[in-house]
């Protein structure tokens, strides 16, 4: 038996205006992602494909469409409700790791908790032993390399326990041994804590690692496997 | 508390924009504070200076003061008064013998007129309720050494003589020859022999006397004539001084009243004098020392620091005293009047004045019109400008702490965007920025009174003063006329025309109350403004922003 729909859009555009012209950023985008899924969303740059990511994670709102994350249509939530989807459901990792500076490792993670408790070190200390950096967990973010950064990042994303895993470009800025790391890190997530990715990739080697392929291109879905 | 760490992490990590904003916050309120706490100050100090008769326990002065230029237009009995009133004689043959030095003092009332201070019996109790006596004198002391004043001039002695010839005239011959002939005659007739001896003396007598010689000798009698000379040399050197006789019964009334006595004690007894502080510098007087005024010798026994009014004075005496001196027994020139009440100022002035012909009433606002000097500049420029100026520099404040705020904030779009996307509300993300800017605020103010504190403590030690001067009614009239008039040097007088006022900054909690409000509210309600504006944006426009 199929894993439950846990995303579903249909009709999505999210169009920009450029001066006298309209931009489609993302255009009739329809597409169902499944509990458990590893979704690769590949295509060139300036495709839509972060666009896509960005609206199904409710960063923005799109133009048109629906977007149904566990069934709540996001596209007409109130930000109070949209707040609560992307705290309590979603992880985001961006491929700036975007940790605030400030912050130790550990703080960062922190940051995210939505409901205080007595445990929330301790969780906190779990989610950094999840991605090996147990030991940095009292560096600022200056003295981490930018694996450990994102590592930090994937531990931030977790401390929730969100079921959907949002990746923008996670190694973007990261050397490929690194990048590779970071992409199995992923994958274990979401192959032995059922999380379900959605990872962006320029590349093509992402392939080997997800379960389900977008290709956009124009801000439509030029391919999917 | 996680938020109180993030709080912390925040203003100690990034510590740089800390101390920036909070300097910028510190810097623009104290500004505000100094400026308020500069204009404040200034307004006591003018209040002091431009009231003056209030220090003195005084609503108003009376006197029978002469205006100037006007001395033309007075009546002639006035005239006669002024002139009697300020006449120097100065007769130096009572002073001593030629070569001897000499000191002399004249007391004069100036254009001040005296009256007598019997008439104040008739002063209206219900409308004054107390009233002092003073006698202000200008003080001309003359020294040096008594000139020769007459000249000896020796005359006579001398010896004239004269010899002259007288010829006969053509008549006078003709007559010699006539009497010869009948002479000559009578002897033949008489028969007398001409060349005998009897007929030459007959001859002789009977013919007239021929020209005769005159010599001559005038001797002038010797005379020593003593003559007074119009114009003399003389050393003597001229120096003004003031001095006034003070009602030393009256306390809280006066010329100067035992609070203002500085150093030393007020005058209890004759034979005392108290001096300003500037003229006893001036003139190394020292406490206790011996002062010679006109032919007395009188006790330093205080320093005073008078306000600053119309009738200051170099010494001060007791009232009787000062009569004395003058030789103006039961005289006075001044009257300082206190009314029952401020309603009856008006009507007491005119009571009083009423009892003395050609009184003038001197009030607060009078005084007031004649202090002029930097203090006054100052603090009219201050309170011209102090509301505008306070708005202006309220609202730079307000622009630079809006301006570093909101810098602050945009600096950190990436941060808040990322605190939206994993889910930090907007209530969070406001509370947030709100709480760091409470603290800039906190530490802006702190830092803001101690640059205040500094900023204050260097402008009182830089010891800047402001001039406020009494145009006195003396300075230039009749004091002058007379003083010109005898050929004196320029006066040592040091009569309180000017009055340094240092000015002292003082602040009051309400000012620094003020400028630490600005500092903290404005730094809320800029962080406020800038939060709600960057809450407002969605996470994506928050990253779109900085790409």
């Amino acid at each position: 038996m199929d894993n439950p729909t846990i995303i579903k859009t249909k009709d999505v555009v999210k169009r920009y205006r450029q001066g006298d012209k309209d931009i489609y950023a993302a255009n009739s985008i329809t597409m169902e992602v499944r509990k458990g899924d590893f979704l690769a969303i590949i295509g060139p740059s300036g495709s839509g494909k972060s666009t896509l990511l960005q609206l199904i994670g409710g960063l923005d709102r799109p133009t048109g469409g629906q977007i149904e994350i566990n069934g709540v249509d996001i596209a007409k939530i109130s930000d109070r409700k949209l707040t609560e989807v992307r705290r309590n459901q979603m992880g985001f990792i961006f491929q700036n790791f975007n940790l605030i500076p400030t912050l130790t490792a550990a703080q960062n993670v922190e940051a995210v908790i939505s409901k205080r408790s007595r445990q929330d070190r301790a969780r906190v200390r779990d989610a950094l032993k999840q991605v090996g950096l147990e030991q940095r967990a009292n560096h600022l973010p200056s003295l981490l390399s930018g694996g450990e950064q994102q590592r930090v990042a994937i531990a931030r994303a977790l401390i929730n326990d969100p079921d959907i895993i949002l990746a923008d470009e996670p190694t973007g800025n990261l050397d490929s041994a690194t990048g590779e790391g970071i992409i199995g890190l992923l994958s274990d997530l979401n192959k032995n804590r059922h999380k379900t990715v959605i990872l962006i990739s320029h590349s093509d080697y992402i392939k080997k690692y997800a379960s389900k392929i977008v290709e956009i291109k124009d801000g439509k879905i030029s391919d999917r496997s | 508390m996680f938020y109180l760490r993030y709080l912390w992490a925040e203003l100690t990590r990034r510590w740089g924009k800390t101390l920036t904003i909070s300097l910028g916050l510190a810097m623009a309120s104290a500004v505000i504070i100094v400026i308020i706490s500069v204009s404040q100050s200034l307004s006591t100090a003018q209040d002091k200076v431009l009231n003056p008769l209030q220090n003195v326990g005084t609503d108003i002065m009376v006197s029978r003061t002469l205006a100037q230029n006007n001395l033309g237009s007075i009546d002639a009995t006035t005239r006669d008064e002024v002139m009697a009133d300020n006449r120097i004689t100065t007769d130096f043959s009572k002073l001593g013998n030629p070569g001897d030095a000499f000191s002399y003092d004249t007391f004069l009332p100036g254009s001040m007129l005296t009256f007598a201070s019997s008439e104040t019996e008739k002063i209206d109790q219900s409308l004054v309720k107390e009233y002092a006596g003073g006698l202000v004198l200008n003080v001309v002391h003359q020294e040096g050494t008594i000139p020769k004043l007459t000249a000896e001039i020796e005359t006579g002695g001398q010896s004239i003589g004269f010899s002259r010839t007288f010829e006969m005239s053509d008549t006078d011959r003709q007559a010699f020859a006539d009497a010869q002939a009948k002479a000559m005659a009578d002897l033949k007739a008489q028969g007398i022999d001409p060349n005998s001896e009897a007929g030459r003396q007959a001859l002789r007598d009977a013919l007239p006397r021929p020209t005769q010689t005159v010599n001559g000798e005038v001797v002038v009698p010797k005379e020593i004539i003593h003559q007074e000379i119009g114009t003399f040399a003389t050393d003597t050197t001229t120096n003004n001084y003031t001095l006034a006789g003070v009602d030393t019964a009256k306390t809280n009334i006066g010329l100067i009243l035992p609070d203002q006595i500085v150093e030393g004690r007020y005058l209890q007894n004759s034979g005392e004098v108290v001096s300003t502080r500037a003229f006893a510098q001036k003139k190394n007087y020292s406490l206790n020392g011996t002062i010679k005024i006109g032919d007395k010798e009188f006790t330093l026994v205080g320093i005073v620091e008078p306000k600053l009014y119309t009738m200051t004075a170099d010494l001060y005496v007791s009232l009787p005293d000062a009569q004395q001196l003058a030789g103006r027994d039961g005289k006075v020139n001044v009257l300082l009047v206190k009314a029952t009440n401020a309603d009856n100022v008006t009507a007491a002035g005119e009571n009083v004045a009423a009892l003395f012909t050609g009184a003038t009433v001197t009030d607060a606002s009078d005084t007031a019109k004649e202090v002029t000097g930097s203090l006054v500049n100052a603090a009219s420029l201050t309170n011209k400008f102090i509301g505008v100026t306070s708005i202006i520099v309220i609202g730079a404040a307000f622009i630079i702490v809006s301006l570093l705020t909101v810098l602050s904030v945009n600096k950190r779009i990436r941060e808040i965007g990322t605190l939206k996307a994993i889910g930090w509300g907007n209530t969070r993300i406001i509370r947030q920025i709100i709480s760091e800017n409470i603290v800039l605020g906190v530490l802006g103010a702190i830092l803001a009174i101690g640059l205040a504190f500094g900023t204050i403590a260097i402008l009182n030690h830089s010891n800047i003063s402001l001039s406020a001067t009494v145009a006195s009614a003396d300075a230039n009239n009749i004091f002058g006329m007379a003083r010109r008039a005898f050929g004196g040097q320029q006066s040592t007088a040091v009569t309180g025309t000017t009055t340094s006022v240092p000015l002292h900054i003082n602040f009051s909690y309400l000012v620094l109350a003020i400028g630490s409000a600005v500092a903290i509210l404005g730094s809320i309600v800029a962080g406020a403004l800038a939060a709600i504006k960057a809450s407002k944006m969605k996470p994506q426009e928050a990253f779109r922003n900085l790409e």
